[in-house]
């Protein structure tokens, strides 16, 4: 309906003649609210597809998409694209709201001087878990142990959840065992396999997804997941009245940190519209968006006052310094690692 | 696999020309929608993996996909196990889908469109949606993340194909024949095993192969109802397109299954012009 909706607008707008700016987006990175002021301000319209992960769009780009202005990837899927020559520079004369962002997403290793992006929003791979359920049990809920070791484990076999991704969770298994994320010596991962074959007789399954209801209904009580999804099982729980209240921490051991950001596709038609939408987005009260819709963390510094205060709170959410510091990014190995390690997935599937 | 109709020599000739008028057409699209993809497919397997996804420029070229998935034990497992799966979820289809098309074959005709409509209908909603609902269903059952629920999931999915063609088969049977061998002093199952179960081979075939082969694809099902070890070559492959982003390694893994359906579909109907060609020879 509502792709539909876009359609019509989209015909309507072409044939008047009105300017388009062309977003290719995550869903509910951007509110209706603000998207219809920044139409209002700049006498445009925003037209808005969408993907579900880094894959999809760069899939779809390689496959020669084109007439998209605005592209929001993840740090790696940045590197691709860069590499790829697929973006177009910023210009930081049109960007006067590029001081609000904080100090410590700045100048990240994708892109060394923010020569093509500006980070927007921030999630961390953790643990969410059944507040209560741990508690009965005595269950420790800051360390990969949880998920990992078979003496916790024993408690809740059935009731355990990972991330079917072979990067996610080799990399958190890989942070238990206290190596980078980016190692690169095979002996280390076999370590990492032989970690997760131990363990994985006692999990119910990997899940991308399902863990969220999983998690709100009760199926689950320890999931290996996404922080906005778990603020989300956190919200359903809440609505459904459960008697039961889900709580998500970010392991002591160190853990995953995926930042989005806004770029610049090279073969957009408006970057004028562009780099004013971008500009529009590091005002503090926009930047706010992505965290009160969907509990991401966010990469302004103006947006805080303007988070809900029960997110902004929230350090599963935004971790204070001393966690950032023991957060890593994912970055893409080259083909040959890449086969090793899908190798050792595939067995750990398996066996 | 279906029994080849004798056409009679006279109708032959007119036929002859307005036979490739009306087979041109579906040949076109196969060629252009099948053989070209399937070809570009054989070409992606030979070629290296590109430094961030996608292939690298083209005169590089190998076989190290298919060295690599033939060096390992892993990969047959998977296979063998897909197969296993599928022909598990056929077997279980034809089992299930028999005595329905049979009662739907069998019930008035003014009743058999309603009926037939009632096995339409989940299509009516998203596949997606259907499985979420097993989630639900399966959860508090304390089955979700079984091979079990792989198995009901898939076969829930795919019984509507296995129904249609065996009803369209069974309702084309004359009554006749079993009256006149309920006459002769045939039972019930006589009459089932030696007249009906015969004459709808060729609708249990179809249905098995629209059932076997999707299967062997399939990778939402086990990825929402599976545990940690259900793992089929649909997965594998989806995953070496999207998150591992080894294209070759994808399309190899591709290509060997495709060869393998079509070396089933092949020796199945070799088997079954065989067995015809025995059963007459006997008679």
């Amino acid at each position: 309906m509502r792709r539909v909706a876009w359609l019509l607008l989209f015909c309507l707008s072409v044939a008047r003649g009105e300017d388009v700016l062309h977003l290719y987006n995550w869903n509910n990175y951007v509110s209706d609210d603000t998207l219809a002021r920044f139409e209002a301000q700049c006498g445009c319209r925003v037209r808005q597809d969408y993907y579900s992960d880094n894959e999809e769009m760069l899939a779809k780009l390689e496959a020669g998409a084109v007439g998209y202005d605005i592209l929001v990837p993840t740090g790696n899927a940045v590197e691709s694209l860069i590499r790829r020559n697929a973006l177009r520079d910023l210009d930081k004369t049109q960007l006067p709201h590029l001081g609000n962002v904080k100090a410590e997403f700045r100048q990240p290793w994708f892109d060394p001087a923010n020569r093509y992006s500006v980070p927007y929003a921030t999630t961390v791979t953790l643990i969410g878990y059944n507040i209560e359920k741990m508690r009965a049990l005595g269950l420790p809920t800051d360390t990969w142990a949880l998920i990992f070791e078979p003496r916790h484990l024993e408690k809740i076999r059935g009731k355990v959840t990972v991330l079917n991704s072979q990067r996610e969770l080799m990399a958190v298994a890989m942070k238990y065992l206290g190596h980078s994320v980016q190692e690169r010596d095979v002996a280390k991962w076999e370590e990492a396999k032989r970690l997760i074959l131990r363990a994985k007789p006692y999990w119910a399954t990997f899940s991308n997804s399902t863990y969220i209801k999983d998690l709100a209904i009760g199926n689950i009580w320890v999931a290996h997941g996404y922080s906005n999804d778990m603020f989300r099982a956190r919200e359903d729980a809440r609505a459904a009245r459960r008697p039961f209240t889900i709580g998500f921490t970010t392991p002591r051991e160190g853990a995953v940190l995926a930042v989005d950001n806004f770029v610049l596709h090279k073969f957009g038609q408006r970057p004028d519209l562009a780099h004013r939408f971008i500009d529009f987005m590091l005002e503090g009260g926009n930047a706010a968006d992505v965290s009160n819709l969907i509990g991401a963390g966010n990469a302004n510094a103006a947006a805080t006052p303007f988070i809900r205060p029960e997110i902004a709170a929230e350090t599963g959410i935004f971790p204070p310094p001393h966690v950032l510091a023991r957060l890593e990014m994912l970055r893409d190995f080259e083909p040959k690692m890449r086969r090793a390690l899908s190798r050792m997935w595939t067995e750990i599937k398996v066996r | 696999m279906r029994k080849p109709e004798a056409m009679p020599a006279a109708r032959a000739q007119p036929a002859d020309r307005s036979k490739w008028v009306v087979t041109l057409p579906p040949t076109l699209f196969l060629l252009a929608f099948f053989l070209a993809p399937a070809l570009i497919v054989v070409a992606a397997s030979l070629r290296d993996p590109g430094e961030f996804g996608g292939l690298a420029p083209w005169p590089a070229h190998s076989f190290d996909a298919y060295r690599f998935l033939f060096g390992d034990i892993i990969y047959l497992e998977i296979f063998a196990r897909s197969f296993f799966v599928a022909a598990l979820t056929t077997l279980l289809c034809i089992v299930l889908a028999y005595p329905l098309a049979w009662l739907i074959a069998r019930s008035p005709a003014r009743r058999r469109d309603l009926l037939v409509l009632l096995v339409i209908l989940p299509f009516a909603s998203n596949f997606l949606v259907r499985i979420y609902a097993w989630i639900m269903l399966l959860g508090p059952a304390n089955l979700l993340y079984t091979p079990f629920a792989v198995i009901a999931g898939m076969v829930y999915v795919h019984l509507p194909f296995m129904i249609l063609p065996l009803y369209t088969n069974l309702e084309k049977h004359d009554p006749a024949l079993l009256e006149a061998a309920q006459d002769l002093g045939a039972s019930a199952w006589t009459c089932f095993w030696r007249i009906t179960f015969p004459l709808s081979l060729p609708g249990i075939f179809s249905g098995a192969a629209l059932v076997f082969i999707p299967v062997l694809g399939m990778f939402a099902v086990p990825e929402l109802l599976g545990g940690t070890g259900d793992i089929l070559i649909g997965n594998l492959i989806k995953e070496q397109f999207l998150e591992n982003r080894d294209w070759p390694l994808g399309s190899a893994l591709s290509i060997m299954l495709t060869v393998a359906v079509l070396a089933l579909a092949g020796s199945a109907a070799w088997a079954a012009r065989k067995g015809l060609h025995g059963t007459e020879a006997v008679t």
